[in-house]
């Protein structure tokens, strides 16, 4: 099996600014009198993992370890401060979707703006744009502008466009669930069948049932660090009763 | 199931600046092209008059600095070209400056939505922001060519090397722009410091009044001023309404590459610190 995804002691620093957003007036005034106001902070401290082709990593942790970082990495959004982050093939970042939606574009134009954002060819995505409405369920307005869609509606938009494809590696925060009872069925469905490819996933939740249902091994993310990592069972139990 | 292309990514290479900038901007080609597309028909969409905005809004702009200064300047410059081509001249290709500027310099901040998300090189909105900002200048040529039919001065073969001005003009936007968007994401208070110092190069610069009003010293700071060699060189091309000197191309031809360089290069390396910030 092939390891799509390798972590190597990647550590994140961020350095922040007391108080609220910096200004250079302040900046200036405090390298002046020579103030160090910056504070560091390690949002992950050489964390080290790998995803194999077919395999689920569920990621655990307290609100603020670091696990939205962690997505970040792999996401390629930011890059790592030290250590190293391969990621071999497409990604499909199903993190809060329909990114760069536009109110006043019709629904077909954010489709193909959506999709294109997400490293399809245009082309490719105009010819798909009729079954996605379809299967969202909103042929009928995807000529309208997306101000006049629901925010229902929307959200099935994204997650139809998002999903149309099979990506190699799928990053998931939180299982999603849109829409209506119907709705939530088949997108979980959907969910379902690209975790059984041979995608890589990483799904980061707080669902210890999906956890223990879907995820082929898991691990524990505290203060940046990794606490356990491997058997889902092993780190599960860890992480509840440590 | 349709499949999405195989890249593969390692946080490990890459430092190539130049080679990676371009390689990377060539492949999201299409995006720029639809981000561009996306950013005309928000803008035009919800206006009554749609794309005759973009004709109508430089003509009254000019109109009115027209009315204004043709009490000053009398219809005709002192060197005895139209004023009303000369000042519509100006008009569209400064806004092509200041506008192309303040939309691509936010752009970054502005896609901060869609960058802490999505992979997409941050780039990728500058550059399509300024090519939005030079397509509506292309929109203008239509106006300033009516203009200069209208007043008589006609035009020559010579307008082809608009393009030039154009891509010269480009490369510096986004060059510059690539620049200060950093500063925009770091520091709050820079957007209203760098609205300021834009305006006095606009007004140093002769978009509504004629090089010759100017005194020995004034027109030593117009000169030095990069925008200034655009301006005459464009006018000089389009509707030969002023001289421009192989100085002028070659200060309008080295500051753009200069900038636009130093832009991508000071962009680079900055933006994996500043990614954190947005």
């Amino acid at each position: 099996m092939k390891a799509l995804i390798e972590v190597k002691a990647a550590s994140v620093t961020y350095r922040i600014r007391h108080g609220a957003s910096p200004t250079l007036k302040q900046t200036v005034i405090q390298s002046i009198k020579r103030e160090k106001l910056d504070v560091e902070i390690q949002a992950l401290k050489e964390v080290s993992f790998s995803v194999n082709q077919g395999e689920m990593l569920a990621v655990v942790g307290s609100n603020g370890a670091g696990k939205s970082t962690l997505l970040k990495l792999l996401a390629r959004v930011l890059p790592p401060t030290s250590g190293q982050v391969i990621v071999r093939g497409s990604v499909a970042p199903m993190i809060e979707l329909g990114a760069g939606f536009n109110g006043e574009l019709t629904g077909r134009e954010n489709v193909v703006l959506y999709g294109t954002l997400l490293g399809r060819k245009p082309k490719e995505v105009q010819s798909r744009v009729d079954s996605i409405a379809a299967w969202a369920g909103i042929d009928e307005s995807i000529d309208l502008p997306l101000r006049t869609y629901s925010s229902g509606m929307v959200a099935k938009l994204a997650f139809a466009v998002a999903t149309d494809v099979q990506s190699d590696v799928i990053l998931v925060d939180e299982v999603l669930s849109i829409g209506d009872a119907e709705f939530q069925e088949k997108s979980k469905e959907r969910m379902r069948e690209f975790f059984q490819g041979d995608s890589a996933v990483i799904l980061v939740t707080h669902d210890e049932k999906a956890v223990r249902d879907l995820a082929s091994k898991a691990i524990w993310i505290d203060h940046g660090r990794v606490m356990e990592y491997g058997e889902v069972d092993k780190v599960l139990s860890a992480y509840l009763h440590g | 199931m349709a499949k999405v292309p195989m890249i593969s990514y390692d946080s490990a290479t890459g430092t190539r600046i130049f080679r990676d900038t371009f390689l990377t901007l060539w492949r999201h080609r299409e995006l720029v092209q639809l981000l561009v597309k996306r950013d005309i028909t928000v803008r035009y969409k919800r206006s009554f008059l749609g794309l005759l905005w973009t004709l109508l809004n430089p003509l009254l702009t000019s109109l009115v600095l027209w009315i204004v200064f043709i009490t000053v300047f009398s219809a005709r410059l002192p060197d005895g070209t139209e004023f009303a081509p000369y000042l519509l001249a100006g008009v569209l290709l400064v806004t092509f400056f200041t506008q192309g500027f303040s939309q691509a310099a936010d752009s970054i901040a502005q896609g901060a939505g869609i960058l802490m998300k999505i992979y997409v090189p941050p780039q990728v909105f500058a550059f399509a922001s300024a090519i939005s900002n030079a397509v509506n200048f292309s929109f203008g040529l239509v106006a300033l060519a009516l203009v200069s039919f209208i007043t008589g001065d006609g035009m020559s073969w010579m307008f082809l090397l608009t393009v030039i001005v154009m891509l010269c003009m480009l490369m510096y936007v986004t060059g510059l722009s690539l620049m200060v968007s950093i500063l925009y994401i770091r520091y709050s208070d820079t957007r209203s410091i760098f609205a300021i110092l834009i305006s006095f190069m606009m007004y140093l610069s002769p978009v509504f009044y004629p090089k010759d009003i100017l005194s020995e010293t004034m027109l030593r700071v117009v000169n030095a001023n990069p925008l200034t060699s655009y301006l005459d060189v464009f006018r000089h091309v389009f509707s030969n309404t002023g001289v421009a000197t192989v100085g002028d191309w070659a200060y309008m031809s080295f500051s753009s590459a200069l900038i636009f360089i130093i832009g991508i290069r000071v962009f680079a390396n900055a933006w994996p610190r500043t990614a954190v910030m947005l």
